[in-house]
């Protein structure tokens, strides 16, 4: 259907790339791409790999928001670039810009090195450590308890937060908040018999009391997520963390307890 | 990522913090003038108050009144659930701030010109 | 965490702390000079003890924030140690130094 209002049917996409085998330092490159409303920046990016550069490289996988794996940094801003329609983030001149997760080392093009992101998730126990006396059937966790994690079990651990937060550019000893906001789902679920110990960890130097409240990481979360509202929640219990243990020793002791009228 | 409200907030935080630092030290040591005598601390304060430095006392009046609101803000993000409008209270820090400067720095300009 | 709710504490502190200082010593005219810092004031115990306690919450607050400043950054962050040890000492000091000026004066001057 011809309008007179012509639609641009091309794009201009500006990549940094960079070949440690070959390049001193990172440079820019335009690519033109064709455009459609229903284009994502990532459908860009496959069709400049397979049929224009195939050296271009960069991390995805599912394609619809969920693995985590395609956060780069598009015009500024990081974001899934899974789901980010390429048409939205044009500027005047038809062009976007794709530089890779910034503050981190750079492998090659739009590939970083993970290995801190990694290495604070290990550092705060992401999993359950739960009580001795498991039951028969299941434990029996209140639909309130379970709702005040929801927001901590969405996160696909897709980088994006961690990479926009400023404390992180300055050190990367710092816990982060992707790894703040596993130890909260953990420190706030009933069945985990350690959140004292947890939240020493996290009382440390490098932990939560190290954020300065900057909120990237809210704007960067493409589940809209909150890990600064985490951090705040984990600071007071950090506080009162002996408090907290033995409230949760009361609370194991309804947790586990056999369901008496299906027996 | 790096150009946000958030982002700003924390340089122009960090950044007023340390000046007032400095400034701090400079004047626990001009005040520590006056155990050498009335003639030396009034000697010591005709320097600091002179015009320069009056000009200076604006600069020092916006960095105290930025670095206090944004703390302020700081306290209402730790004790309130306000996420949601982190822009709007910086924007009112910010303009709180702004606005005290503005009256500090005219009553002071006024003192500095219209001097007998 | 400790440093954290020091930070915190002396924060609130200095709010209020400031606001005295800023209503008792600057509007005009507004000359400083010995009668109005001495005589007018530090000549009667009550405002040495405010300039006292004030002193000590904007050191808290001042050496708790350069601490966190410097150790923020990786490569400072490593000497965390001796940067506390440097602004305790900092502290010390100026705590001292300005408690015996506020000291030194008994009425009548």
């Amino acid at each position: 259907m011809p309008d007179s209002n012509q639609q641009p049917t091309t794009a201009i996409v500006r990549i940094q790339r960079f070949n440690p085998d070959v390049d001193k330092k990172p440079h820019m490159q335009d690519f033109t791409v064709p455009l459609t409303p229903g284009t994502t920046i990532l459908d860009a990016l496959h069709q400049i790999k397979t049929e224009q550069d195939g050296s271009l490289t960069f991390r995805r996988s599912c394609r619809h928001a969920i693995c985590g794996s395609c956060a780069m940094n598009v015009n500024g801003r990081n974001v899934l670039v899974c789901k980010t329609p390429l048409a939205r983030e044009l500027d005047k001149q038809g062009c976007v810009t794709i530089k890779p997760l910034p503050y981190l080392p750079i492998i090659k093009d739009l590939v970083v090195d993970r290995s801190s992101f990694w290495e604070q998730y290990l550092r705060v126990k992401p999993w359950l450590i739960p009580p001795d006396n498991v039951p028969e059937k299941e434990f029996r966790v209140s639909p309130e308890e379970v709702e005040a994690l929801h927001n901590a079990e969405t996160c696909i651990m897709c980088g994006a937060c961690y990479s926009s937060c400023q404390v992180i550019a300055m050190t990367k000893h710092y816990v982060g908040p992707h790894a703040a906001l596993k130890a909260f789902l953990r420190v706030l679920d009933p069945r985990d018999t350690a959140p004292a110990e947890r939240l020493a960890d996290l009382a440390g130097g490098d932990g939560v009391y190290r954020c300065h409240t900057i909120f990237n990481c809210i704007d960067a979360c493409p589940k809209n997520l909150n890990p600064t509202q985490a951090i705040e929640t984990l600071r007071k219990l950090a506080q009162k963390r002996q408090a907290m243990e033995e409230a949760r020793q009361e609370r194991q002791k309804t947790l586990a307890l056999p369901v008496k009228s299906e027996e | 990522m790096y150009k946000s409200t958030g982002f700003i907030s924390f340089v122009l935080r960090r950044f007023t913090g340390v000046v007032l630092v400095l400034y701090l030290f400079t004047h626990i040591l001009v005040i520590g003038s006056a155990t050498q005598g009335k003639a030396a601390f009034d000697a010591t304060l005709k320097i600091v108050q002179g015009p320069l430095f009056k000009i200076m006392e604006i600069a020092l009046i916006a960095a105290v009144a930025y670095h206090a609101f944004d703390g302020v803000r700081l306290l209402i993000v730790h004790y309130f659930n306000v996420i949601d409008y982190r822009k709007s209270l910086f924007y009112a820090a910010f303009a709180v701030a702004a606005f005290l400067t503005a009256i500090g720095g005219l009553l002071i300009l006024q003192a500095l010109f219209y001097k007998a | 965490m400790r440093i954290f709710q020091m930070q915190r504490v002396s924060a609130i502190a200095l709010l209020i702390f400031l606001g005295i200082h800023m209503a008792v010593m600057h509007y005009p005219p507004w000359e400083i000079d010995f009668s109005k810092v001495v005589i007018e004031r530090l000549s009667n115990p009550i405002w040495k003890m405010i300039d006292i306690a004030f002193l000590f919450f904007v050191l808290m607050h001042a050496l708790t924030g350069a601490y966190v400043v410097l150790t923020d950054l990786q490569r400072i962050g490593v000497y965390k140690r001796a940067l506390a040890g440097v602004t305790i000492v900092l502290g010390l000091a100026g705590f001292v130094y300005g408690t015996l000026t506020i000291m030194a004066f008994q009425p009548p001057v």
